[in-house]
């Protein structure tokens, strides 16, 4: 295995962001999964995303309905 | 097998996408698919240099663990919280996909019609030095330069 770190590269900089988004992606997924399956609503997992309802709501509900997970309405 | 594997990676390729989560089917997926496919001269190469799907996979959270490294953010990947993947989504083929299939077409020698198969596909991933495939390989320590060369030659060589 190779280290593939050099701060001053743009590649690895560049590298970096595309993890980042990666890591957002995952983490944003799992952890509304988490709050909704803890009781949350949709507009409370919304206020802290800083987005609309219906936009949490478009991006997760069928993935979490398909997973099993009890929504709530609002 | 069919003359044209496109239709059979890119099926692959979208449940690996969508077991890593991803909204688009990108090259590393297609590389994933491409390993998968044992029975294919392309995923026997891939082996010989040591990259087993198994391989491929810890190679490429070792790429994320790295990248992330840069903006000095450590993560262990076994340990980040798991979200259950969205089955009924159809990721589309993202930008990383196109440009190989589009190297893949272009590699000689010329694509006869329906002709594609999973060695001009390697090729295709294995014409550029940017990205996460790439990135990925060489942590894993492969010699890119190489492995590119043989598919090349194998492709040359009338192995699709």
């Amino acid at each position: 295995m190779t280290e593939l770190v050099d701060p001053e590269d743009p590649a690895a900089g560049l590298a970096a962001v595309v993890a980042l988004r990666r890591l957002a992606d995952r983490l944003e997924d799992s952890q509304v999964e988490r709050a909704m399956r803890s009781g949350w609503s949709w507009s409370e997992v919304a206020e802290v995303l800083g987005v609309t309802r219906q936009a949490v709501h478009k991006k997760h509900a069928r993935r979490l309905l398909a997973a099993g997970v009890a929504l709530r309405r609002r | 097998m069919s003359t044209d594997v496109r239709s059979i990676l890119v099926r692959a390729a979208r449940d690996e996408a969508r077991r890593d989560g991803s909204r688009t089917i990108e090259a590393e997926h297609v590389l994933l698919a491409l390993a998968g496919m044992r029975e294919s001269s392309a995923a026997q190469l891939l082996t010989e240099e040591g990259l087993s799907e198994e391989a491929i996979r810890t190679a490429l959270n070792r790429e994320w663990e790295q990248s992330l490294a840069v903006a000095g953010i450590a993560v262990r990947m076994g340990l980040l919280p798991e979200a259950t993947p969205d089955r009924g989504h159809d990721p589309h083929i993202g930008e990383s996909t196109k440009l190989l299939l589009k190297r893949a077409m272009d590699a000689p020698p010329k694509l006869g019609p329906g002709r594609i198969g999973p060695m001009r596909i390697l090729v295709g991933l294995l014409d550029t030095d940017r990205g996460r495939v790439a990135r990925t390989l060489d942590a894993a320590g492969v010699d890119r330069a190489t492995l590119h060369t043989k598919a090349r030659e194998a492709l040359a060589s009338g192995n699709r």
